[in-house]
């Protein structure tokens, strides 16, 4: 079905190749996984398929990448619309119309298809993606994962053979992604669409792939099946560490595979580890009855809860649940109804400059909402000058965080985890006495993701710091966070230790909890630890 | 009140019925009911979308250019004889500029024609803008003949993109009051101005990749999903104009 032959690429004012000598052949009614690190180049793959590159965005492209017969070098991008459908990272950017109906018929009426099969495909995609009770909303009014199913319903009306999606779940909570992904796995099997996905969470989608994309840094490719290229590749998921530390010669990719072959290690009888009452400092933050509002409907009901110093908390919790109206109460940006929130001494609602810098650590969904600098070398400089500290320090720190970022390069050309790396740079720079931030992990690689572990850590460990952390992805919990506070409708419902947290909810937990249950185990390390001190 | 579903097109004729009108009769308090009315009108009518808030913006800016128009209009121009309110000094210009004068007596008969002509310009702005915050841009677009569909993809950006960027600006304002910058001055704005420049950017690049590899523009042809159809509500609507029209 689709057939890259020989293919390179290389953008304009750039010295490195993306992709390099790249075969592949994907048959149809597969559903390929695209993996590989931040920058490597997947989404200049996929956006290869139906020849956005280098039709859209210039580049050089050598070989040929060719689908049911049509090669891109041929056809543009819109003549290959009957054939591929394409969302793309973000489909809230891609929106056209204002409604559901309208958004689905929007491809179709361009196609110039007649008014009788725009009608029944219309109502076939509306069962199809569970959507036919949004028909007629605004679609600015959905919530993300709708959103998403929207915009596969949209690519899938014009009947295309292939689907391609980039990062379709990284914005989504485990619940809405597992819609999401079944929904795709029902398509490949019921209709044998051929469908590639790039996706850095491969816990979330490696049990639906059929064979797997590895493009490493070098834009050198290897395919395979999920268990020949994850047996040593550097990402993977838990489930595969998992593995590999137990020494087990198989690895599995779905959480029931894994189960079966470590039925005798759960089975054993373990010393149950004696929970270190974790120390709880002094009180930093403290939210007294918090009510808040957006938009004229309540987002936070009355809600109380302390935070004590060395705490690092995960806010969970579905889209919309309150996370974000949380965190900006107590970074003091947003209007309470009624109530109080306290951090460090003081109310953040009152805190500028300096005050505020050296108190909150805020670190947005967008963390380039931060920077406004030409270069990374101006940002760091700015943030010397605003804390008043030794010139150089900001560009140490970044440095200690993601080594190699060049002091020229513009923020909007770093990756995701090098302009994270900045902006957390930059607002640690000032010390803060709590650092916030919300979602840090949207196209983070495990390599990024580790390493943004390890610094938070290391940063809640000081005396008087904590670190609040609103996020989708439970894998990061598990590794990080010593406490979990699970938001709903406004509500904290749950709240307490990440391990009973996470392990009394079954969507929510995390994958290694999954294949050891009902041992109580979160991650790798536990598991191990445990099997040592069995022995 | 129930929001009518209207033809998108009824609301632009009604405004400019409503627009000949208030040139036509020319009489402040006329123009000044008219306004009235149509603002009611919206304020009922308009939906909760993007562009139902862009009357707000509407009434602030008319209201600015009725200011200056008025400012401008008392200071330069052709003396009026009559009562004297105040008088301001003089500039004195060169005199190959015959007949103009900055400055100088200001006389009730100066003002009120000031105030008058103002009112007209901003009716005029007011009403085409009701017509824009009641009319979906999407559903124009739609019912707008196939030959000038090529502004097509530039409108539906424009569209898609602005009112997203006032969100934009509100976030990113937000976030570097976190950073402790100062949101005053001139230097705040350029702080907001260069991450929502790139970000507008990268939206639209989306967008048009998205509309792209939906195969927008491949057919000149395009069929209508749904086609809008022009019921009784929408000749009420008219006709109210028309009557309005025919009493002036």
């Amino acid at each position: 079905m689709i057939k890259f032959s020989n293919v390179s690429l290389i953008y304009p004012n750039s010295t490195t190749t993306v992709l390099e000598n790249l075969n592949l052949e994907i048959p149809e009614g597969e559903l390929v996984l695209v993996i590989g690190p931040t920058g490597s180049g997947k989404s200049s793959l996929l956006r290869l398929i139906n020849g956005l590159v280098p039709h859209h965005t210039g580049g050089i492209l050598a070989g040929d990448v060719s689908v049911d017969g049509h090669s891109t070098q041929l056809v543009k991008p819109g003549g290959m619309a009957h054939l591929i459908g394409i969302v793309g990272q973000n489909p809230a950017n891609g929106f056209v119309a204002d409604t559901v109906e309208e958004e689905l018929a929007f491809g179709m009426e361009t196609l110039n298809l007649p008014n009788d099969v725009m009608r029944k495909r219309v109502e076939e995609v509306l069962d199809l993606l569970s959507l036919a009770s949004l028909r007629d909303r605004s679609i600015a009014t959905l919530s993300g994962g709708e959103q998403q199913r929207v915009a596969i319903g949209s690519a899938l009306v014009a009947h295309p053979k292939v689907l391609v999606l980039d990062e379709p779940t990284s914005a989504l909570d485990p619940i809405a992604a597992e819609e999401v992904l079944s929904i795709l796995y029902r398509l490949v099997h019921d209709l044998s669409l051929t469908v590639v996905i790039a996706e850095h969470k491969l816990e979330r989608v490696i049990q639906f792939a059929d064979r797997i994309v590895h493009i490493n840094g070098a834009g050198v490719a290897q395919v395979g099946t999920p268990e020949e290229v994850l047996m040593h590749s550097p990402i993977a998921p838990p489930i595969v560490h998992l593995a590999r530390a137990l020494g087990l010669t198989e690895i599995g990719v779905s959480v029931r595979e894994m189960r079966r072959m470590t039925e005798d290690i759960r089975g054993k009888e373990y010393v149950e580890k004696v929970a270190t009452p974790t120390q709880i400092g002094e009180t930093i933050i403290s939210v007294r009855d918090l009510s808040v509002t957006y938009d004229g409907k309540p987002a936070l009901n009355s809600v109380s809860a302390t935070i004590s110093s060395n705490e690092i908390v995960a806010i969970m919790g579905r889209n919309g649940a309150g996370k974000s109206s949380l965190l900006k109460s107590l970074a003091g940006i947003s209007e309470l109804r009624s109530g109080s929130v306290d951090v460090a001494g003081s109310n953040p609602q009152n805190l500028k400059g300096k005050e505020r810098r050296t108190s909150i650590g805020f670190i947005p969904q967008e963390p380039s909402d931060l920077l406004y600098g030409q270069n990374v070398q101006t940002e760091c400089d700015q943030a010397d000058k605003d804390n008043q500290i030794p010139s150089g320090t900001t560009a140490k720190i970044l440095n200690q965080l993601v080594p190699g970022v060049s002091a020229t390069t513009h923020p909007r050309d770093l990756s995701e985890g090098q302009r994270l790396g900045l902006a957390l740079s930059i607002v640690l720079s000032s010390n803060p006495a709590v650092l916030i931030l919300d979602e840090p992990t949207r196209g983070l690689d495990y390599q990024a993701k580790k390493e943004l572990t390890r610094i938070l850590i290391e940063f809640a460990r000081a005396t008087g710091k904590c670190v609040v952390i609103a996020t989708h992805d439970v894998e990061l919990v598990a590794e990080l966070a010593t406490r979990v506070m699970f938001l709903a409708d406004g509500d904290i419902v749950a709240d307490g230790t990440t391990l009973n947290v996470l392990l009394s909810s079954p969507a929510f937990a995390p994958q290694v909890s999954k294949v050891m249950s009902p041992q109580p185990w979160l991650k790798v390390s536990d598991v191990v630890a445990a099997i040592t001190a069995h022995q | 009140m129930k929001k009518l579903s209207l033809h998108p097109l009824t609301w632009w004729i009604w405004a400019i019925g409503l627009a000949i009108a208030v040139i036509r009769f020319d009489s402040t308090v006329f123009t000044m009911c008219c306004v009235g009315a149509v603002a009611v009108v919206v304020f009922i009518q308009r939906e909760n979308a993007p562009w139902g808030k862009s009357f707000n913006w509407t009434l602030k800016v008319s209201a600015w250019i009725l200011f200056i128009r008025t400012i401008i209009g008392i200071l330069i121009g052709v003396p009026i004889p009559g009562t004297t309110l105040f008088s301001v000094p003089i500039i004195p210009l060169p005199s190959w500029m015959p007949g103009i004068r900055i400055g100088g007596t200001v006389t009730l008969e100066r003002l009120s024609s000031a105030v008058t002509e103002g009112i007209l310009i901003c009716a005029i702005i007011v009403i085409f803008g009701a017509a824009a915050s009641l009319t979906s841009p999407h559903r124009l677009l739609r019912v707008l003949p196939v030959y000038i569909y090529e502004f097509g993809i530039s409108i539906v950006i424009a569209t898609s993109v602005l009112p997203q960027l006032v969100t934009s600006v509100s976030r990113i304002r937000q976030a570097q009051k976190l950073r402790g910058q100062s949101l005053r001055g001139f230097a705040s704005w350029r702080r907001v101005a260069i991450p929502l420049l790139e970000e507008s950017l990268a939206r639209s690049l989306d967008l048009a990749a998205a509309m792209d590899s939906r195969g927008y523009g491949v057919s000149k042809k395009r069929s209508r999903y749904r086609p809008i159809k022009w019921r009784t509500a929408d000749s009420v609507v008219v006709f109210t104009a028309l009557i309005v029209l025919g009493l002036s």
